[in-house]
């Protein structure tokens, strides 16, 4: 008798399938655009105009690291509540309706950045993934993006929904580590999702609707960030999920410690909030001391991760060895090398510890003013949310998909060869994007070559760093398609299976037992984290709109869609300095 | 709580590590100085920006010392100025900001790097030891020709360098027989007053005036040139001051050739 | 074959990191390599390891586990 989710829980196994291809969509999608603009900046080969470059990379963004992510993040939490507490939503049709409110967001979002190359679509929003005012999308912009986060608060509260049910039938136990999980990541989204909000709904919408005429642009930019950090720790989050519940299992063993598991879950809650103003080091109008606290709590978030590190390896040697594994190192070879899912998450794995050493060196408040906006960020981001999280999602996907669907994959041989382009493909592109930020060539930027001088690289060569990064670009968008092809043919073509394993996780070596129960005091945890955000925030908030004002001191709308020829700009720009 | 040794052991590297990152960057803030951006440089109303006594004439000026401020304003998709010459071993305080939207002013591949918010100032002390030659690039999506926005920046060695501008008015022509004069305006942005000679060169003639230009300030000279010694004729003229130059054509006509004769 | 196939994939993969920051280590000894020399080290060690991982290991049943 097979025990796969589709049989325990089929109709929430349709909710999940339907996220799940909403992601794959984005990411094909998103993917796609990715080597347009890799092969565009490089010059290897250009056929769109620069100035479209930047509706390309809004698209790029957006779908990638909003829609791809957290799509794929509600169905895999939607799984990971359900299996861990062993029944399915409280009522199906509410999960559908969150399901369908996030993809009309997604919708409103995706044809208003159309708009930018498409006339037909009286739209533009080429504002990229930040939407920093003075830049004004068009409104449909603004609530496609509200929609689709309250789409996920409706996801969260779905779950919560559901835990809220299990636990007055089993008042006495501990919450099980997936839910755990699934609970904390949404308690820090609300807390965060907040300041996007405030910037949207109070701020840009009425603004772009003509309600209120001006904004104060350093507020509604550290009203993002407020969100705009804690969001790659959303991103993170479901991918720690799959390396402590699923890599395990996977290695054929357990989890190390599920008591440091909660406690990276609770630090995690309590720390990803209050350091958005490392991403404004550079700002002005923010007080250095307050830069200085963002950097010391950023500076402690590596402390979850560092630990996630070491149970992670620590799992996986105990799996290696429960399969005859032997040695200080030869144990690694008898780890399942040939099953894409586990490969692609050690891969993942790997990759993250690179993209964390860079993350230091962006979190170090001097070293970041050499490396800030420079193409060093864009290799770091790549090999976090662009590796740790998205090859952590496709090589899942090789385990969640017969799960969804009760078929085989289609070619797991293929699969295999797909994560391990990725991580080739990832190696070469972020190398030199990391190499070519240090000497200066700066990120967002469709042609960064210029004609007043040129960028020196201490080894190498411009165009052997350009050359690198378009070989990277093609090798990864190939992955991307031998991922959704395989995803496809698995789901269109694969023969139902009663070989699917059974729908379980990973068992652990220390259980919650070991625990102290206050680490499952969610409210306990949650007011020390909004503790934190006030004092890391409200003196900075306060005194910008103290300087500025709240609605900023006369700012005037830029809409992108006015092209004008940067000649005549010259012009008008001489014309009115003195 | 059950942790294993091992675990515990690695939790220890790992504020080790921690706290070492924050001590590092604590001392490089208290110990060198290096200071962040922050909100030294208050907030302007993009409006009034050319009204605002620092931004209405942007450039480089001398404070005094080794010591200069530069004013820069950002807009899509230039500086004004473009370009930035300041002399080796000198101290120089940017101020920046923007008629529009967010930019950066960037010099590449160095840590001189704000962003340039608008309705805010940045403010950014540089220290430059040597001369050198350096790109400026915003590096801050500034809309559709974001990638074109770019400046310089000059190091120059200090005895190449200084704050004088000149710049000269005067007539093309002129009858034979008549005084013309060639003014010359001479600026100083330094903090202190420019005492030089000014050179007219025209003709085979050579007329030398001194002059004290005060300090962020300029003064006006009048060469008088009498055209009968030059006869009719295309006569180039140059005037040099701490070695800019000013040059035109002075054209001597007969007065009964055109003119209204009292030229 | 002393480890599986799947193995020797991820060793390879695992090989472009290295030699494409080796190049870089390299310069800093003063040793500049062309991007054809480091292909042509790089190609080097793919053969070392695939001659390492195809040779008859002798009673080794490690292989067979992975």
């Amino acid at each position: 008798m097979r025990n796969a989710y589709i049989d325990q829980f089929p109709e929430e196994a349709r909710v999940i399938r339907a996220a799940l291809w909403s992601s794959f969509l984005a990411l094909m999608i998103g993917g796609t655009l990715g080597l347009i603009q890799g092969l565009h900046r490089t010059n290897v080969l250009r056929f769109i105009p620069s100035q479209d470059y930047y509706t390309v990379l809004t698209a790029h963004g957006v779908l990638l690291v909003i829609t791809f992510t957290i799509f794929f993040l509600v169905g895999i939490f939607t799984w990971a509540v359900t299996t861990s507490l062993d029944r399915g939503v409280k009522d199906i049709r509410f999960t559908w309706g969150w399901y369908a409110m996030m993809s009309l967001g997604t919708l409103l979002v995706g044809v208003s950045i159309l708009g930018g190359v498409v006339d037909q679509i009286p739209m533009n929003a080429d504002v990229l993934y930040t939407f920093y005012s003075p830049f004004q999308a068009h409104p449909a912009f603004y609530v496609g993006f509200v929609l689709f986060v309250v789409g996920t608060w409706l996801a969260g509260f779905d779950w919560f929904r559901t835990w809220w049910a299990w636990k007055k039938d089993n008042p006495d136990e501990r919450i099980p580590l997936p839910t755990f999980m699934a609970l904390t990541t949404m308690l820090f989204w609300y807390l965060s999702s907040i300041g996007v909000a405030i910037s949207i709904l109070a701020f840009l919408l009425p603004w772009s609707l003509g309600i209120i005429d001006s904004v104060n642009p350093l507020l509604t930019r550290t009203l993002f960030w407020f969100f705009g950090h804690p969001v790659v720790y959303f991103w993170l989050m479901p991918a720690y999920m799959l390396w402590y519940t699923m890599l395990p299992k996977l290695s054929g063993g357990k989890l190390f410690s599920d008591p440091l598991a909660r406690v990276v879950f609770v630090l995690f809650l309590i720390l990803s909030t209050p350091v958005g103003i490392h991403h404004q080091y550079l700002d002005p109008g923010i007080a250095e001391g307050f830069k200085f606290i963002a950097m010391t709590n950023t500076m402690f978030l590596l402390l979850p991760s560092l630990l996630t590190a070491f149970t992670v390896v620590a799992s996986m040697e105990h799996g290696a060895r429960q399969r005859g594994g032997e040695g200080y190192l030869s144990w690694l070879k008898a780890l399942p090398w040939r099953d894409p899912a586990f490969t692609g998450m050690a891969l993942a794995g790997l990759m993250f510890a690179a993209g964390g050493f860079s993350g230091m060196i962006n979190a170090g408040l001097s070293i970041n003013y050499l490396v800030h906006n420079s193409w060093w960020v864009v290799g770091h981001f790549h090999l976090t949310v662009g590796t740790a999280v998205a090859l952590t999602f496709m090589a899942a996907s090789y385990w969640f998909i017969p799960q969804l669907t009760g078929k085989e994959i289609w070619n797991r041989s293929l699969g295999l060869v797909q994560v391990v382009l990725w991580f080739i493909g990832m190696t070469f592109m972020s190398n030199a994007m990391h190499r070519a930020g240090l000497f200066g060539i700066p990120r967002r930027t469709a042609e960064p070559q210029y004609e007043g001088f040129s960028f020196d690289p201490a080894v190498g060569t411009v165009a052997e760093i350009d050359a690198q990064v378009a070989l990277g670009a093609a090798l990864l968008t190939l992955s991307v398609y031998l991922f959704i092809t395989n995803m496809v043919l698995t789901t269109i073509g694969g023969s139902t299976s009663d070989a699917i394993p059974d729908n379980t996780y990973a068992g652990t070596l220390s259980g919650p037992e070991d625990s102290p129960a206050i680490i499952d005091n969610l409210k306990l945890w949650t007011s020390i984290a909004v503790v934190l955000v006030i004092i890391a925030y409200s003196l900075p908030l306060a005194s910008i709109i103290d300087a500025g004002g709240l609605f900023g001191p006369g700012i005037d709308p830029w809409k992108p869609s006015v092209v004008v020829d940067p000649s005549l700009v010259l012009e008008s720009v001489r014309g009115v300095m003195p | 709580m059950n942790i294993h040794t091992y675990e515990k052991t690695w939790l220890a590297v790992a504020m080790v590590l921690i706290v070492g990152f924050i001590a590092t960057i604590t001392y490089g803030a208290v110990g060198p100085g290096i200071a962040m951006i922050d909100d030294d440089g208050g907030t302007i109303d993009p409006d009034t920006i050319n009204d605002d006594e620092r931004f209405s004439d942007p450039g480089v000026t001398h404070v005094g010392g080794n010591e200069y401020e530069a004013a820069v304003v950002a807009q899509a998709w230039a500086y004004t100025p473009s370009e930035i010459t300041v002399p080796a071993n000198s101290t120089v305080t940017f101020y920046v900001t923007s008629r529009d939207v967010t930019h950066s002013y960037t010099v590449a591949g160095t840590n001189v790097n704000t962003m340039v918010v608008p309705g805010q100032v940045s403010e950014m002390t540089v220290e430059f030891d040597e001369p050198g030659e350096y790109g400026i690039l915003c590096n801050e999506y500034c809309g559709a020709y974001h990638h074109t926005m770019e400046g310089k920046l000059n190091v120059v060695p200090e005895d190449e360098f200084d704050l004088t501008e000149l710049s000269t008015e005067a007539p093309d022509e002129a009858q034979l027989g008549n005084q013309t004069t060639i003014n010359t305006t001479v600026s100083n942005d330094m903090n202190y007053d420019l005492e030089t000679t000014a050179t007219l060169e025209i003709g085979n003639q050579t007329v030398e005036q001194d002059v004290t230009v005060p300090a962020h300030g300029s003064e006006t000279l009048e060469f008088a040139v009498d055209t009968t010694d030059f006869g009719t004729g295309d006569h180039d003229w140059t005037v040099t001051v701490d070695g800019h130059e000013g040059s035109g054509t002075l054209t001597v006509t007969n007065a009964t050739e055109g003119g209204d004769g009292d030229a | 074959m002393r480890i599986s196939k799947g193995g020797l994939l991820v060793i390879m993969a695992f090989l472009t990191p290295l030699i494409v920051e080796l190049r870089t280590v390299l310069s800093w000894f003063g040793i500049r390599l062309s991007v054809v020399e480091t292909g042509a080290l790089g190609l080097a060690l793919i053969v070392a390891v695939l001659i390492w991982a195809m040779w008859p290991s002798n009673g080794d049943t490690e292989a067979k586990l992975a």
